[in-house]
């Protein structure tokens, strides 16, 4: 592994870091979310934290923000230690967060969003003329043109950001934290934060900016900080390291021991399901391609370009306008059309596992036991007596290394990997053959990770197929046997998993808005 | 997306042509079915009719719009009108008001600090509240204090003392809303409170401060009602909590938070107001009323734009 120096040449940027992390410690009950983790950061400059999910980016962005308070350790702004005991107090100190789920409020107007909390007052009344003076100069100097007066439900994420930022630059902030900025925002919107970001950087402000995907980090970034499962790996300047030596000191290991060893048994001939032309709308491009037996097929492309309807709209989630669904079926082997209706397709035999478990997928009051077997017992009649099949259950859990003191625990109280896995497990006890996945691994540790990596290639070598959907590169590269690049709600471009390459892949994801044009006005 | 298309038109007033429109058509309506509709004694005893149901369900407005709801309102009430019989005359607007107060504080307390649904810990104030309004004062009657029967009883440039009421309480609402930082956290919290909370917004202070006023509304409309009765009933008012609820509701104001508007409340009041008074000149029977009240409670909420926000 390389060794690093922490931090970069004082003589370029003076001698105490704006922002100084020492030996930060923060527990959630008994995960580790950050151990002793040190980091410098400068002024004028962009500092990439990164790392897999669940390192601690975040974590140690709440502690900056306020959200959260550590343990142990202290965080140091411009040499002198403080305690952010909230976000008001992080705000004082010229902290502002641009979190990854912005924080503004629909129903407030730009300029009142950019002032709440600290509203300008003129005796017992907020000056309203002064605070929409002051969010029209913090836009203009933004180069914006979005209203003062327009609700921020109205707005585009990307405007929103713009609203935030320019919120920041009011509040007078020398420290900017940028989480995850680019994970809603189109093409064009990312350049115009690439022109904020730079603009910020000539303004003598630090800025963290919080990411996994590497193209952003070598792009927008000045130095970059790895965590690890909670863990400080290194600190480098990024002109110092490349893309390889980045992503084995992110994963720790080599991309290659990560994942399963990708299947013979795929059948090209033999599709088990077959989307031939739907669309979600009469203005949205068509969507055909097949899934076959024994594959893993992964769906990429940016976060929002429309992967989110095709896989719920195969789920029966989403309606589509047009198009169908044949899925071979298991006893007679012949393909036969499906209703779209979440009922109809589990029928049929498709799992479908959204990314968001907690609010979706599982009862979070409910045990292990009692999440699993409702997979199993979907195909009794309402008025049958609901068994719990204890002995099924435990075999499932054990072979899925499930990590739970007894199948009677709340799910609530697992970590996610283990969530993942029942949610998974939860198909897998009722007998599907293809299990729809959005997000296979997000907020899972990278143990975890293999394991449900592991799981879904035995699913698939078992006769199955698995259609996932993520934005981890890595992952589409690692895990999938054949690759669709998504873009403005079409397939843009199809890989072979052994074949593809991150450039290929985001060339194809990013390509010029004019060329995505075409593509659609090709399709209509 | 669509939906937050809805948001553009109404903003964060809630307010429609529906919510607007009612109150005018019925207006409208009843003055062709019955003559006597129209004359000055009957709009202003249209207007006492609807001043303390106005008072309270702007109270109902300002807890509707951090996110809540208050069931206790009508017994606030009806304790407010057995204490003002009850305790000493020069004592007895304190007393209420600190009631008013305390209540308010309680449910607040147990709404922001001990997390109990709104629902459930207003209703049971509610009928705790009930309980001792009647342990006070089990048969109706008693004196209210005289200067609280001259303050509802005058009149000024030609217009009621229930129309200055209502302006007083409605200037202050549409102030509270419109000019002050509590009127802008309060839409902030009723619409995110984890956000307004990541914005410096003390979210639990703005809840329990909602219920507060919400309350010491009901207190108002308590001695607005005695006085002009001039008597006090431990069961006054019993009809107000889902009564305020309906007006709030007619008039275009969220039970999710974060949307609401005081002229909104005025309709959704007038409303009301409109279909007790008409359908009294035109001679329907009181359990019609309250059918047709449900009904229309139906349509109108399901021709209002609505919206979950922060969705």
């Amino acid at each position: 592994m390389l060794v690093l120096e922490t931090g970069a040449d004082p003589s370029m940027e003076g001698p105490v870091p704006a922002v100084e992390f020492v030996e930060i410690t923060k527990r959630f009950g008994s995960t580790m979310a950050l151990d002793t983790v040190s980091i410098k950061g400068w002024a004028g400059s962009v500092h990439a934290i990164t790392g897999e999910n669940g390192a601690g980016k975040s974590t140690l962005m709440n502690l900056l923000a306020g959200v959260h308070q550590p343990d142990a350790g202290c965080i140091s702004i411009n040499g002198t230690p403080l305690k952010l005991e909230n976000p008001k107090a992080a705000r004082i100190a010229g902290i502002s967060t641009i979190f990854q789920e912005l924080t503004l409020l629909p129903n407030l107007t730009v300029a009142e969003n950019m002032f709440l909390g600290r509203e300008p007052l003129k005796t017992a009344v907020v000056d309203r003329v002064k605070m929409r003076e002051l969010a029209e100069e913090a836009l203009a100097r933004l180069g914006s043109q979005i209203s003062v007066d327009a609700f921020c439900g109205d707005l585009s994420v990307g405007e929103q950001q713009m609203v935030e930022i320019a919120k920041g630059i009011t509040a007078d902030a020398q420290i900017f934290i940028l989480d995850e900025p680019t994970a809603a925002l189109n093409t064009p919107e990312v350049e115009k934060l690439a022109e904020l970001i730079s603009r910020m950087k000539s303004e003598g402000k630090l800025i963290f900016y919080i990411s996994h995907r590497l193209d952003e980090i070598f792009r927008f970034c000045d130095e970059v900080s790895v965590l690890k499962d909670g863990k400080y790996v290194a600190t480098s300047r990024v002109s110092e390291i490349d893309r390889d030596q980045l992503v084995s000191l992110m994963v720790g290991r080599e991309l290659g021991e990560l994942f399963p060893v990708r299947s013979t048994s795929r059948d090209q001939a033999k599709a088990l399901l077959n989307i031939s032309a739907i669309a979600i709308s009469d203005n949205t491009p068509e969507v055909s391609f097949s899934l076959s037996r024994g594959e893993i097929l992964g769906l990429g492309g940016l976060e929002g370009q429309g992967q989110r309807s095709i896989i719920r709209s195969i789920a029966g989630i989403e309606a589509f306008s047009k198009g169908e669904i044949r899925k071979t079926s298991r006893e007679t082997d012949i393909a036969v059309p499906i209703t779209p209706t979440i009922v109809e397709v589990a029928k049929a035999g498709i799992g479908f596992v959204p990314e968001d478990r907690k609010t979706e997928g599982l009862y979070l009051t409910l045990s292990i036991a009692k999440n699993m077997a409702l997979g199993m017992l979907r195909e009794l009649s309402v008025w049958r007596r609901a068994r719990v099949r204890s002995d099924h259950i435990e075999t499932l859990l054990h072979k899925m290394r499930v990590v739970a003191a007894s199948a009677n625990q709340e799910v609530g109280a697992l970590s996610g990997g283990n969530q993942q896995k029942i949610m998974i497990g939860r198909w897998l006890a009722s007998n599907v053959d293809v299990l729809l996945i959005e997000e296979p691994t997000r907020g899972v540790d990278v143990g975890a990770k293999v394991e449900i990596y592991n799981l879904l290639r035995e699913f698939a070598d078992a006769g199955g197929a698995v259609l996932i959907t993520s934005s981890e590169l890595t992952e589409l590269l690692g895990l999938c046997d054949r690759i669709l690049v998504v873009r403005g709600g079409a397939l843009v471009a199809e890989f072979e998993g052994t074949e593809a390459t991150e450039e290929e892949i985001l060339h194809a994801a990013l390509s010029s808005t004019a060329e995505n044009y075409n593509k659609k006005e090709e399709v209509a | 997306m669509s939906s937050i298309g809805l948001l553009h038109s109404p903003g964060r007033s809630g307010l429609s042509l529906v919510a607007l429109g009612l109150p005018v058509l019925l207006f409208v309506i009843i003055s062709l079915i019955s003559p006597s509709f129209l004359s000055v004694q009957n709009l202003s005893n249209v207007n006492a009719q609807i001043t303390a149901l106005l008072i309270i369900a702007l109270g109902q407005m300002i807890v509707a719009i951090s996110g809540g709801i208050d069931l206790s309102v009508g017994s606030v009430l009806s304790l407010t009108s057995t204490l003002l019989v009850s305790v000493d005359p020069t004592l007895s607007i304190p007393t209420v008001l600190l009631v008013g107060v305390c209540v308010g504080l309680v449910n607040g307390v147990g709404v922001a600090i001990f997390t109990v649904h709104p629902l459930v810990m207003t209703l049971a104030s509610m009928t705790f509240l009930q309980g001792l309004a009647l342990l006070i004062l089990p048969v109706p009657g008693g004196s209210i204090p005289g200067f609280l029967e001259a303050l509802v009883d005058f009149s000024f440039l030609g217009l009621p003392a229930a129309f200055y009421w209502c302006l007083t309480f409605v200037l202050l609402a549409a102030f509270l809303l419109r000019a002050t930082k509590f009127g802008m956290r309060l839409f902030a919290v009723g619409a995110n409170a984890q956000n307004a909370a990541r914005n410096g917004v003390n979210v639990t202070f703005y809840k329990i401060l909602s219920y507060v006023l919400c309350s010491t509304s009901a207190v108002m409309a308590g001695m607005y009602l005695s006085a002009r009765v001039a008597s006090a009933d431990a069961t006054m008012g019993a009809s107000f909590a889902l009564e305020s609820v309906t007006a709030v509701a007619l008039g275009g104001v969220q039970l999710a938070g974060g949307v609401g508007s005081v002229p909104g409340v005025i309709a959704g009041t007038i409303t009301l107001g409109l279909m007790t008074n008409g359908m009294n000149l035109i001679g329907v029977s009181p359990f019609v009323r309250a059918s047709a009240t449900g009904v229309l409670l139906l349509i109108a909420i399901s021709l209002q734009p609505r919206k979950a926000i922060g969705a």
